[in-house]
Order: structure tokens, then C-alpha cells, then sequence
């Protein structure tokens, strides 16, 4: 049964080849019927039957084709009624009425019996042996056309078997594409989320002030060696501060975020402005895969003061001068220069000394920080625009001051300038309103060189100015 | 508009040596002036004499070269003397607070001199 399973030759439709063994074996034995059949576990099939209409199968009744299959040699029945066995098949003792049957094994190469092919009359006859071994060729024939069939099928399941292994395999592949897709945008989450810990959060709303600032980076990754921050230290009181690790880009950014996470631990400990900066020194000196990183900063605290302004003490490690601004009496804006003598570079001494100063921030005043880029960056003859450029800049401007105005027209500014986009720039302003008009809020812009308009990242990309 | 940057060590003498920087001391120059120094603090030369009269131009990566050089001298029990600061220059120790480490003279012939009669008066 194995054997008629693999030659898969049940139920299949009718073959030329088969249907024309069938019509020779009736017309050579001159036989109203002649089939082929498939001998299957409980049935007869008829791969071909000529004189045989719309009968497809029959039982497995012994005495005829059953018992014919599984004979070595040529089955011939002279006269049904008289044996023993085939007498009661119904093909005899049923409406055909078969007298006669003679058939011939379909016996493969390596011994299988798969089926007969079959001569029936409904007269009983004699046939020679010459006959028989003719039957037997046409047992042969069948067996070849069915080995040919197999070998065929043998080609096409191998064809089926190379494209289901294909269809496997692209199929893989894909899964393998998708998950690497998966991976990646998992990858891409996970640097999104430690990138946030690198960009400058957004800032607070701090209730009497206005702030705004702006941050750009050199690299496209949004990750950079400028850094700010403000937060709420307790009291009422407010801390902020602004810097830049020297380099650029990733190395920087490892630095920049220990400089943030240590000048916010540092302020909670202790609200003054010098002991931050010393407690910045110490952990950068400390942290051996920092080695000889350094960085400058601003260090602030914000005291509201009974006007409705603030004071402001004021620590620097090795960073460029804050502005302070101030409506002038006849127009225009004071501009002074906030930065204590003696504030040395954070990270780079041991022995580096911090100072600080204090000031008034008071209604219609305001304070500007910003990192290097901003300085440093050059005018279109070549010059850097320098502290003289920047005070020029800002004392053209008109009071009151406004952190978000300040911050808009400075990166105006900036915009106006070739080749900005080779350092970071940070910026940070704080005003505090007139009494009359109090549009406080926050303004942020942020770009990175990749995308100088469209942060992909709201937390950055926020422009907010609450009433 | 830029200048070649160029490093030249035109002086050796012993521990010492001279070592002359010119054109734009920027983040592109930095490294070349950083791994420069750290071979002639390496070969024995650990007081370093960085002449910056032919620098026009220093930014804070510059500064970055010549804080990590102090370190690395220092570490190798020797010095950074800086010569012919430029203004810029000038204003970024002084912002840094970096001129209260860094000994400065008006040219490095000044400073050799220095040198040699601190030795002569030890």
C-alpha cells in the first residue's frame, strides 16, 4: 500500500497512456471490457476501464482483482461460475454478470504490486499463453508509464520541495528583516531615551519670571558639550546653571551629563552656588574614564526679592561673563558684565578656587548665558563676533528686557552668521517682568545641524509662552 | 582664510624643550599640538616652552590641548610655560583662571631666560 501511495496514482484523473493500454487489451483479446486498476486498502480503483461506464471503484471482493494482484504470474478465470472464489464476487453474481477473467500484476521494479490490468467477458472463453504473457507486457507497460510518472513526480516534488525550502527561506530572511527592524527601532528607542538624559530638559514655568533659551548642536545626533539647567532648589528658591565641556559631539555629551547630574545632586545638598561648582571640580577629577575632561560654567541661584525681582548669586567656573541687563535712564539697555574674579576652569585643577557674586534682577532686567559658540562664532569678514560684538548687540536693544525676545533676536543673530554650525550654542535668558505688562512663560528653541528647524524630539522642540 | 597649521620644536635642551605652534590653534589643530607634546614629555622632555607667537587664532578646544599638556607635565614632575600669548588667548586664561597655573612670558626667549636664571639662582 506504501508503494500505491508513493506512485500517488489513486484518484488521479484519466491518462492518456493508461485509458490506451485498457482499449489495446480489449480490442487484442477481443473483450467487451479491459481495465487498469489500482489495488488500494479497501478498494479496487480503475485508472482506466474501457466498456466500463461511470464505475470508478469497486470493493476489494476477493476472487478477481484482488486476488489477481497478488499473484506473480497471469490470472486467467476461463468461466467465473466455476471457481470457487470468483463465483461469488459481485462483478460475477451481480448485474455485469462477468463469465470470464483473466489479468496480469502490475509488479514494480523492486517488487510492489500496485494494481492489474484486467480483460473481462460476459462469456466464458479459453485464451493461450501467448495471451497471458500479452497481458503480462501490458502489466509491464502500465509499470512503466507508472515508474516514468514517479520519476516525474519524483522531479516535480523535488521542485516543490526547492521552492517550499525557497519560500522557507525568504520567509526567514524576512522574519530576520523584520526583527532586525524591531531591533533597531528598539536600538533607536534606547539611544532616544539616554539622549534625553544628554539634551537640556525643558524649562520650568518659574512664577515672577520669564525664561527662554536655545540650544543647538554641531553633531546631527542632537548631543552635545553645551549643557543647561533650572530647577527648583526649595524655599521658593530656584537654581540654574549653563556650561560647556570642552569637545564636541558624543565624548562631550558623556561628560556633559555627569556635569548635570552632579550640579543638581550638588544643589540639593547644598543651595550655594561656589560649593556646586567645587562638588562639580571634585567629580570630574574623580571619574577616571573622564580623565583630563573639563568643562566651564555658570552657576546661579535665584532668591525672589520683595520688589518682585530676584537676587541673584552668581558662581563661575572659567565661563565667559553673564550679561546683565538693564533698562538705561533715557532708553536703550545697560549692559554689565556678571562674572566673578577668579572662577578657574571646572574639572582641570585640584586646587581650582570658585567665586561668585551677587546682583539684583529687578522688574524690567535681565540675564544672559550662553556657551562659547555663541562668541566665538565668526561675523561674515572672518572675525569672531567676540565679547564686543555680543555687548554692541545687546546694548542696540530696547527695554524693557524680555527673556523671550532677547533669546529669538540672538538666535537671529546667529542666523545671520556663516559657518555657525561648527560648535554647539547655548543660550539661556531670565527677565523678569514689569509690573504693568506680565506676558511670563517660557520660550525654547532648540536645533540640531541635521534638522535646524524640525526637532524631532518635543521635549526639546517645545515652544511654549504661557500668559 | 586658514593658515596651515604648523609645530615646529626648534629648542631641546635636556628636560626641556620649545615648542612653536602657528596658524589656527582650533578643535582641528588641537590633537596634532596634544599627541605632539605628550611624545616630548614621553622622550624626557617634560618642561614643555609652548611658543603661541604665530597663533592667530585659539579656541577653547586650544585651551582644551594646552590644559591636558599641564596635566600630563605635571604628572611627569615637569612644567608648561606659555610664550607670546596672543589677546585672545590672553582674555580666555584670564576668563578660565587658567593664567594663575600657567607661568607666562612675552616670548620664549624671555622665558628660556627666566628659566635659566631660576636655575642659576637654585
Amino acid at each position: 500500500m506504501a508503494a500505491v501511495r508513493r506512485y500517488d496514482i489513486l484518484d488521479t484523473p484519466p491518462d492518456g497512456a493508461y485509458d490506451r493500454v485498457a482499449a489495446l487489451a480489449a480490442r487484442l483479446f477481443e473483450v467487451p471490457v479491459a481495465t487498469v486498476t489500482i489495488v488500494d486498502e479497501d478498494r479496487i480503483w480503475f485508472k482506466a476501464a474501457h466498456g466500463l461506464e461511470g464505475v470508478s471503484e469497486i470493493g476489494r471482493d476477493p476472487g478477481l482483482c484482488a486476488s489477481a494482484v497478488l499473484r506473480d504470474d497471469t490470472t486467467v478465470i476461463p468461466d467465473t461460475l466455476l471457481d470457487p472464489v470468483a463465483c461469488s464476487n459481485p462483478l460475477v453474481a451481480g448485474p455485469m454478470g462477468v463469465r470470464f477473467y483473466a489479468a496480469a500484476p502490475i509488479i514494480t521494479a523492486d517488487g510492489h504490486r500496485l494494481g492489474t490490468v484486467n480483460v473481462l467477458d460476459t462469456r466464458p472463453r479459453e485464451i493461450s499463453e501467448a495471451d497471458a504473457s500479452t497481458l503480462t507486457d501490458l502489466a509491464a507497460v502500465v509499470r512503466d508509464q507508472l515508474e516514468l510518472r514517479l520519476s516525474a513526480l519524483h522531479v516535480i516534488r523535488a521542485e516543490q520541495e526547492r521552492r517550499q525550502v525557497e519560500q522557507e527561506k525568504r520567509q526567514a530572511e524576512e522574519e530576520a528583516r523584520q526583527r532586525a527592524e524591531r531591533d533597531k527601532a528598539a536600538i533607536a528607542a534606547f539611544a532616544s531615551t539616554l539622549q534625553r538624559t544628554l539634551v537640556p530638559p525643558a524649562l520650568p514655568a518659574v512664577p515672577g519670571l520669564e525664561l527662554a533659551c536655545h540650544y543647538k548642536t554641531a553633531s546631527p545626533q542632537e548631543v552635545g558639550g553645551d549643557f543647561y539647567d533650572v530647577f527648583p532648589v526649595g524655599g521658593g528658591r530656584w537654581a540654574f546653571f549653563l556650561g560647556d565641556v570642552c569637545g564636541k559631539g558624543a565624548e562631550a555629551a558623556s561628560v556633559t551629563s555627569l556635569t548635570r547630574y552632579t550640579l543638581r545632586a550638588a544643589a540639593l545638598v547644598e543651595a550655594d552656588p561656589t560649593a556646586a561648582l567645587k562638588a562639580l571640580n571634585t567629580a570630574l577629577l574623580l571619574d577616571a574614564a573622564v580623565g583630563t575632561r573639563f568643562c566651564t560654567a555658570v552657576f546661579g541661584l535665584l532668591d525672589p526679592a520683595r520688589d518682585g525681582g530676584f537676587t541673584v548669586t552668581l558662581a563661575t567656573g572659567g565661563h565667559p561673563p553673564a550679561y546683565h541687563l538693564s533698562p538705561a535712564e533715557g532708553g536703550g539697555v545697560r549692559v554689565e558684565a556678571a562674572r566673578a574674579k577668579g572662577g578657574m576652569l571646572v574639572g582641570a585643577f585640584a586646587e581650582a578656587a570658585f567665586a561668585s557674586l551677587t546682583l539684583h534682577l529687578a522688574p524690567g532686567q535681565g540675564l544672559l548665558l550662553y556657551t562659547d559658540g555663541l562668541t566665538e562664532a565668526r561675523t561674515a569678514d572672518g572675525h569672531m563676533l567676540a565679547d564686543t560684538g555680543l555687548t554692541d548687540f545687546l546694548a542696540q536693544r530696547g527695554a524693557p528686557v524680555s527673556a523671550g525676545a532677547l533669546i529669538d533676536d540672538t538666535v537671529a543673530l546667529l542666523d545671520t552668521l556663516p559657518d555657525t554650525e561648527r560648535d554647539d550654542v547655548a543660550l539661556l535668558a531670565l527677565s523678569v517682568p514689569t509690573h504693568d505688562a506680565v506676558p511670563v512663560g517660557i520660550t525654547t528653541t532648540a536645533h540640531s545641524a541635521a534638522a535646524p528647524t524640525a526637532p524631532a524630539d518635543a521635549s526639546v522642540g517645545q515652544e511654549i509662552r504661557r500668559p | 582664510m586658514t593658515d596651515a597649521f604648523h609645530i615646529d620644536v626648534p629648542h631641546t635642551d635636556g628636560a626641556l624643550a620649545v615648542i612653536a605652534l602657528s596658524g589656527e590653534f582650533d578643535s582641528a589643530a588641537a590633537p596634532a599640538v596634544r599627541a605632539r607634546a605628550l611624545e616630548l614629555i614621553a622622550a624626557g622632555h617634560a618642561d614643555l616652552v609652548t611658543d603661541l607667537s604665530g597663533v592667530t587664532f585659539c579656541d577653547s578646544s586650544g585651551l582644551g590641548a594646552l590644559v591636558g599638556i599641564w596635566r600630563c607635565a605635571k604628572d611627569a614632575d615637569g612644567s608648561l610655560t606659555l610664550a607670546a600669548i596672543p589677546d585672545r588667548l590672553s582674555r580666555l586664561l584670564d576668563v578660565t583662571g587658567m593664567d594663575t597655573f600657567l607661568p607666562a612670558y612675552p616670548s620664549a626667549e624671555a622665558a628660556l631666560a627666566a628659566r635659566q636664571s631660576n636655575r642659576t639662582t637654585v
